[in-house]
């Protein structure tokens, strides 16, 4: 596989699996289990960083001068962290609503 | 038995990348399954007819769920860096393991 290719494939599956943490954490704390639901959440930041970080590449490679081709999969792969990315921002959102129900 | 190894993701789009690097893998090894992709919605919908269930990380969330109103199905997801390096031949081995414990289990009963 081409370099950007693999990169496209490593931002697909790191910033999915934390989409799919951020989401799992959000069950979690529904069903009032915090402590996981935090656990989750960091996992997914993890995992959101890592992908963050192999996007990043490509950016400073586009400054170098040195033009990423677009295609459909990179494409997606960026639609990938948008929504793993807001996902991030309400799951912790949510953990904290559920713990204001609660608590009540 | 034609053995169905049937992968789910989001839209089933970057996956079928991941279905042809196993059917190359499945090649190299002499092995012929029939491998496909799909998106997690039809998963009700093929998961009983498939052998092994793969679910790709982004889709992850819904794997504890269907372990507990599917007991039966064998699937498990793909790891991370599996999925993100196209790892073809993890995939099958990791297909593959699944379905040698459901042999396992046919001997033993």
């Amino acid at each position: 596989m081409e370099g950007t290719e693999l990169i496209a494939f490593n931002i697909i599956a790191t910033v999915g699996t934390a989409r799919s943490s951020y989401i799992s954490a959000i069950d979690a704390a529904a069903e009032g289990n915090f402590e996981e639901a935090e656990k989750l959440i960091k996992e997914g930041q993890d995992a959101y960083v890592e992908g963050h970080d192999a996007h990043a590449k490509l950016l400073t490679q586009t400054a170098q001068g040195n033009a990423v081709t677009m295609d459909l999969l990179l494409t997606h792969a960026e639609d990938q962290l948008m929504s793993a990315e807001a996902f991030g921002i309400l799951a912790e959102r949510f953990v904290t609503l559920y713990k204001k129900i609660y608590n009540k | 038995m034609n053995i169905k190894i049937a992968l789910f993701c989001a839209g089933g789009f970057s996956t079928s990348l991941l279905v042809n690097k196993m059917k190359e893998a499945a090649a190299a090894k002499g092995k012929e399954y029939d491998i496909a992709a799909y998106a997690v919605t039809q998963i009700e919908e093929i998961g009983p007819q498939a052998s092994v269930l793969l679910i790709g990380p982004q889709v992850r969330y819904v794997v504890d769920k269907l372990k507990k109103e599917h007991p039966a199905w064998k699937l498990t997801d793909i790891p991370m860096h599996m999925y993100g390096t196209m790892d073809g031949k993890g995939a099958i081995e990791l297909a593959e393991k699944l379905i040698g414990e459901e042999e396992t289990w046919k001997e033993q009963n």
